[in-house]
């Protein structure tokens, strides 16, 4: 038995394991990040981590805030533009990137741009960023879903998956052959995509989590692998690398708030606020 | 014609290049950007922008608060406090003050390759046509994509327009006076942003001699000729960092993320933090007034230096040290006395 992990380290052990070695990969903000560390420390040492901003082969010493952070320009091999990243991943040279997700319907088609009506929006969400140009010609993509929700209908495609699954996305011959999601890791289980018809099914539950609880979440029915098993858990190894590197990811985003703030207030920055 | 210095105050540069109704776009992607040059184009009250942004942190959420922007073309607007938090700029298209138009991070930034390359187009990637980017136009309308026939492949090409934005808003490491403008970590689409501009206002946390340049220029991003103004600005993209010189000030960060998040908060951060201060200098003394000096002091950057590139060559004259010219074996004297001898002079 290894020892005691949470979810949000579970999350990036998750996604870090979709890494291998000799690939190059796009990381994008938040879990992944970590999890492109955990991978090159531990399982995908010639791994190339690349971010759009230009940083390409990055070793990642703190985790970066964002795609063009200063702690990720040490130590990376080649500077080049945007422009010149998303041309790379275009020419199919990006063997798998990450995504995270505001809606996802049942193909794994992504809605990052708005909630509501695109003029008068509920919610205007941040947009596209780079990630209709990475999950288009990436081999493959992992979704990452914290805050997310599952839609029968998007209120806006930003980011093309399966389109309406069943080979569209191949016969479309918009997109190299056998690309689009192939995982998507939300907090309560992972998934998968049927490779006939590419709908999503859920392949495995994190600890503590039913069929139920998921299915709750999902507005159709929900298909469920027939070997449906428990998230792997963890190593020692896994957990000790990425509770170093980021700790304020191992604790969560509300603790993490919580406890810089009471530290600011221990040393009477709060005071003057 | 003689070497001119372009130095100049924020206040005249904006005066002098930031016009009602402008297209301007902000040079910096993400990181780095041009904080004090946005502080002073909101004091100036400019109006009636097109802004473009290739990702918005504060610097676009400060200028659609501030009141000047009409459109915005963009691919990442910033969102203050997550699902429940709102932003400037969701708050100004719902209230409809504001116009928005969103590509995808190439596509945005093809527009801008293209300007500055001086085409009318670049091809975008064909996938799309599969997404409501493609679909759902803004006030671009019909001339946001266009799809044609490649002459060569028969295939389908999806195509964006050129931008040449009247002026463009950069934030460097340091400059010469004449404009020469050295960047370097996390490209972006910094070059693109300002060398597609018809002006180009650069700040800069030092003004470096000349010679700096002439022995650095791979880090050159934009020559002399194209430069309009030099502002040199330490701290000037501050709260977001500069590599080489300070880190992300978390701590104004949170404030204006907490502040931004309601109408009213982002008024009166503004209120303190932009028109509160007349200039960058006036910014740090009251942030050292109020939270003391120890907090920038600690996101000071530590040097890592590139390691130099050796520029040198054999030699730096045709004559050697005994000044006879290296392949001819002559000193001048000898040969103007063979040219002379030969007949060569007009004589």
């Amino acid at each position: 038995m290894s020892k005691p992990y949470t979810l949000e380290e579970l999350l990036s052990i998750v996604v870090a394991r979709e890494i291998r070695d000799h690939e190059n990969v796009i990381l994008g903000v938040g879990i992944p990040m970590t999890a492109g560390a955990l991978a090159k420390a531990l399982y995908a040492p010639h791994a190339t981590l690349m971010m759009e901003s230009g940083l390409i082969d990055i070793k990642p010493l703190l985790p970066p805030n964002h795609i063009a952070d200063a702690h990720a320009c040490r130590g990376f091999s080649y500077a080049t533009d945007l422009f010149s990243t998303f041309t790379m991943t275009y020419r199919g040279f990006v063997d798998v990137c990450f995504l995270g997700v505001a809606q996802v319907d049942r193909f794994g088609n992504l809605n990052t741009t708005v909630i509501g009506d695109y003029n008068k929006p509920t919610i205007r969400l941040p947009g596209s960023g780079g990630a209709p140009d990475f999950i288009s010609y990436a081999k493959r993509t992992v979704l990452t879903m914290l805050g997310g929700q599952f839609v029968e209908k998007l209120d806006y495609l930003t980011s093309p998956g399966h389109l309406e699954g069943s080979g569209s996305r191949d016969r479309s011959g918009l997109f190299p052959k056998g690309s689009g999601p192939t995982l998507l890791v939300s907090t309560q289980g992972v998934f998968g995509f049927d490779p006939e018809t590419q709908e999503i099914y859920l392949a495995k539950l994190h600890p503590g989590v039913s069929v139920a609880d998921v299915q709750r979440e999902v507005p159709w029915t929900l298909r469920v692998a027939g070997d449906l098993s428990e998230t792997p858990r963890p190593t020692d190894d896994e957990i000790d690398f990425i509770r170093r590197f980021n700790p304020a990811n191992s604790v969560g985003r509300a603790l993490a708030l919580e406890l810089s703030l009471a530290n600011l207030a221990a040393k009477g920055g709060l005071s003057s606020l | 014609m003689e070497d001119k210095s372009k130095v100049m105050t924020a206040q005249e540069a904006i005066r002098r290049f930031v016009h009602d109704g402008d297209q301007l776009v902000l040079g910096n992607y993400t990181v780095g950007t041009c904080a004090e040059l946005v502080n002073e184009i909101v004091r100036q009250g400019r109006q009636g922008f097109t802004l473009y942004s290739q990702s918005g942190i504060f610097d676009v959420d400060i200028l659609v608060a501030g009141g000047c922007v009409d459109r915005l073309v963009t691919t990442y607007v910033l969102r203050a406090g997550g699902k429940n938090g709102g932003s400037a700029v969701e708050r100004a298209i719902q209230a409809g003050t504001l116009q928005i138009e969103d590509y995808t991070n190439y596509q945005y930034n093809a527009r801008l390759v293209a300007g500055m390359h001086g085409f009318t187009l670049l091809p975008v990637f064909e996938s799309t046509l599969a997404t409501d980017l493609f679909r759902q136009r803004g006030f671009m309308g019909d001339k946001k994509y266009a799809v044609i026939e490649c002459p060569f492949t028969g295939r389908n090409i999806v195509l964006v327009p050129a931008v040449n934005p009247d002026v463009c808003v950069v934030h460097v490491q340091r400059a010469d006076r004449f404009g020469n403008a050295q960047y370097w970590g996390a490209q972006g689409s910094v070059a693109a942003a300002a060398l597609a501009s018809k002006r180009i206002i650069v700040s800069c946390e030092e003004i470096v001699d000349e010679a700096i340049i002439r022995s650095s220029p791979h880090l050159t991003i934009l020559p002399a000729f194209r430069v309009d103004a030099v502002v040199e600005i330490p701290w000037g993209a501050s709260p977001s960092e500069v590599l080489g010189y300070y880190n992300m000030d978390m701590l104004m960060y949170g404030l204006f993320m907490a502040a931004d998040s309601t109408a009213d908060g982002l008024k009166a951060w503004m209120a303190e933090w932009v028109y509160g201060c007349p200039d960058r200098k006036a910014y740090i003394d009251r942030y050292i007034s109020k939270f003391g000096s120890r907090s920038l002091d600690a996101i000071k950057a530590k040097p890592f230096y590139s390691a130099p590139a050796n520029y040198g060559s054999a030699f730096t004259s045709r004559w050697d040290q005994d000044g006879r010219e290296r392949n001819l074996g002559v000193t001048m004297e000898e040969l103007e006395s063979i040219l002379h001898e030969r007949g060569k002079f007009y004589e």
